[in-house]
């Protein structure tokens, strides 16, 4: 394979199987962005410090700026677009961040709530402890955190009684 | 990015197979240090072959010696029960590795091979007196892990050798261990860390092993420390006085993250709250 030559790959995007033919040295953010126009996931660092561009694979939260596009194949992708539910409403984490002002510009948002989503799914009741622990590699500029760990924490108790 | 080819093969006889045909291509695993460095323009790689789809690579087997596949991920080994309790001072590095979807990414071998004298993985490894497996096409060799550090990026790994497994015998009765590091903020790079192991036999030391990172060109065991230890009922008197050892011994560079003297003096203090953790004496 040369460079510049693009590969057919398959996988999972928010549910529905897709194929995508992607370049050898793109990264999965650039395939979620520019050709697959789910433009929800951010690139804000480019290296792994922000947590901007996280999205969860295969239920772990990853950074989709140092994936490189040809691993996901067959693995299931879920980015922030995949969490609305079927009437287009926002998610209990979503409205969560809205109710507790855990956004103001915005751009760490979907980041954030990917980071968090990964946590209440493999643990329903998180301590602050952990969900300070799960949200370490997202930067916030604006909050200061204290919002988004509280919408983090009601958004998992809110889950849980629905249970 | 620049271009590159990525290569995933799926067995090792084609690994090889890839690396005769493009020399010059860079094995990656998690990518989390390659894919920044290309970012960066630090490195620009023609191709790069991926060891993620080599079936058993990344498997961690807890037997009577534990093995660790290379490919293991950051959080395979903070979320191995059999780990944690064989081997805490691992889980303790691994805990303080990055953020979580570093580590969801991030594997062991990288962090070995990357050869970074901060790497968080090398210390515990260095404190169990762990082995790693090399492998050519042609040759399989187990090394001691202090023989695989040769410099900043620089690891004893030849050209077409690629690490494939970590082995760990299991710790004796009575061993203590702790790890500690000190960054800027929690998920930063380490400006120092330390980790140890004291072989305890009642209040004496039976056998010493302490390591230190981002003090020397590699990371490293601090072997007059660990004389001073052996053989003695420990008490706070040797702990100051491994403290002071610690100092004296590093050889540290002034650099974005932190100075010398600042290196020097922090990883005195980590040695010796280290110890007073590892024997309980205090919960610092």
């Amino acid at each position: 394979m040369e460079p510049g030559m693009k590969t057919e790959i398959s996988f999972i995007l928010n549910g529905r199987e897709i194929q995508v033919a992607v370049n050898s040295h793109h990264r999965l953010i650039d395939v979620l962005r520019d050709q697959l126009e789910q433009t929800g996931t951010k690139e804000g660092c480019g290296e792994g410090e922000c947590g901007a561009c996280t999205v969860i694979i295969d239920g772990q939260a990853v950074n989709s700026c140092l994936y490189p596009a040809l691993e996901v194949e067959g693995k299931s992708v879920t980015t922030i677009e995949g969490l609305r539910g079927p009437k287009n409403e926002l998610s209990v984490i979503q409205q969560s961040f809205v109710e507790h002002g855990a956004i103001q510009c915005g751009f760490c948002t979907p980041g954030m709530i990917m980071s968090a989503k990964a946590l209440i799914d493999s643990n329903s009741d998180p301590s602050e402890e952990e969900i300070r622990e799960a949200l370490q590699g997202n930067l916030c500029r604006c909050t200061g955190y204290v919002q988004i760990v509280e919408a983090v924490k009601k958004a998992a108790a809110r889950l849980k009684e629905k249970q | 990015m620049k271009h590159f080819t990525y290569y995933k093969p799926q067995s090792l006889d084609e690994v090889w197979e890839l690396k005769r045909k493009t020399p010059d291509a860079l094995f990656i695993a998690g990518g989390t240090d390659v894919m920044v460095s290309i970012k960066n323009r630090e490195i620009h790689p023609q191709a790069l072959i991926s060891l993620r789809s080599i079936p058993g690579l990344d498997s961690i087997d807890t037997g009577q010696v534990a093995r660790i596949g290379a490919l293991s991920t950051i959080s395979d080994i903070l979320h191995n029960p059999e780990l944690k309790k064989d081997f805490p001072v691992l889980v303790e590095a691994a805990r303080s590795l990055g953020s979580v979807q570093i580590r969801n990414v991030a594997t062991i071998g990288g962090n070995l091979c990357n050869c970074s004298p901060c790497a968080d993985m090398a210390l515990p490894l260095l404190v169990m007196e762990a082995k790693v497996r090399l492998q050519t096409a042609q040759e399989k060799r187990e090394i001691p892990i202090d023989e695989f550090f040769k410099g900043p990026g620089e690891s004893c790994l030849a050209s077409e050798e690629i690490l494939t497994d970590i082995l760990l015998e299991p710790p004796q009765k009575n061993t203590k261990t702790s790890f500690l590091k000190k960054g800027r903020v929690k998920m930063d790079l380490a400006v120092a860390s330390v980790a140890v192991r004291l072989e305890m036999q009642g209040k004496k030391c039976r056998k010493a092993r302490v390591a230190a990172g981002s003090v020397a060109p590699v990371p490293l065991r601090l072997l007059k420390v660990e004389t001073a230890l052996e053989g003695e009922a420990l008490t706070q008197k040797h702990a100051a006085e491994a403290q002071r050892l610690a100092e004296d011994n590093v050889i540290p560079i002034t650099d974005i993250r932190s100075t010398e003297e600042y290196r020097r003096q922090i990883t005195g203090v980590l040695v010796k709250r280290a110890i007073e953790r590892a024997l309980e004496w205090s919960r610092a």
